[in-house]
């Protein structure tokens, strides 16, 4: 359902507050508009809480042994650490 | 046996020069970061497995000229990002730009409004969600997944990303703006949110 028809330039601003390239110009107009728009406030909270679960359940893999194993043949090199 | 401590700049010089213990030790150091970088890319094993072994091929074949521009590290991920995306480039054509009126995206233009739970993750058991966030990772295209992973799971910036990918940086922006987009509808579909018309409810 249809309900709000932001422009695609206030969305990418709004985007642009998730990252690290905020300016704060954009920010106050940003957060001006929020402040008086409780859809794009839900918007940005929903996107926002997607990319921090996204980041929170990451997980570090280590390389599986019989990887690490063919990568080293592959390489023709010999283990420091077997 | 005492192990030698490891001094990346020495290391590095010796791996240029060719010896085979500084070159399987950068391999050991750094061979855990590029297989996460490349199960997050590729979202299978032995894709990610490929793309291990051949940034460590290339690593060997061209280190005697690595310029020390940038640390050892960054420069095995650069290597590893693009044998990533070469392998999404052999499966299928990729463009190099987007059109930022993609039709495959024109029902996410973030107009759709969804109540959203203050803790998703707790409305579904903890393997059901993890499957659940990497399902919808997954049917993500592969030109927007790359963007993704680089911004908003390695962290990288939006000049860095677009650097890697050279592509410019409103592309990068539009693709992490859409693929946000996607993965947050994917998720609000499973979690079952409820969609909201503001206009309705005001």
């Amino acid at each position: 359902m249809k309900v709000h028809n932001h422009n695609e330039k206030l969305m990418q601003n709004l985007h642009d507050q998730l990252g690290k390239n905020f300016d704060a110009e954009i920010y106050d107009d940003v957060a001006k508009h929020m402040k008086n728009c409780p859809d794009c406030k839900i918007y940005v909270d929903s996107v926002k809480q997607t990319v921090k679960i996204y980041r929170v359940t990451e997980t570090e893999h280590s390389v599986p042994e019989d990887v690490s194993e063919r990568l080293f043949k592959t390489l023709k090199i010999k283990r420091n650490h077997p | 046996m005492k192990l030698p401590k490891y001094d990346e700049a020495q290391v590095v010089k010796k791996a240029k020069a060719g010896d085979q213990w500084a070159i399987a030790e950068i391999v050991e150091q750094h061979s855990r970061r590029i297989y996460n970088l490349a199960l997050r890319i590729m979202q299978n094993e032995e894709d990610a497995e490929d793309v291990l072994q051949e940034t460590f091929l290339i690593f060997i074949d061209k280190i005697h000229s690595f310029e020390e521009k940038s640390s050892i590290g960054t420069w095995l991920y650069r290597i590893g990002t693009n044998v990533a995306l070469g392998k999404f480039r052999g499966k299928s054509h990729i463009d190099p730009e987007v059109s930022i009126h993609d039709p495959e995206f024109d029902s996410l233009k973030g107009h759709e409004i969804r109540d959203w739970p203050n803790h998703p993750e707790k409305e579904l058991d903890p393997d059901s969600f993890n499957a659940c966030l990497k399902e919808a990772l997954k049917s993500l295209s592969e030109e927007y997944r790359i963007v993704f992973v680089l911004r908003d799971l390695e962290g990288l910036s939006t000049r860095e990303t677009a650097n890697i990918l050279n592509i410019s940086v409103s592309n990068v922006k539009v693709r992490l703006m859409r693929s946000r987009l996607f993965l947050r509808d994917q998720l609000a579909d499973k979690l079952k949110c409820v969609e909201r018309n503001s206009y309705e409810s005001a």
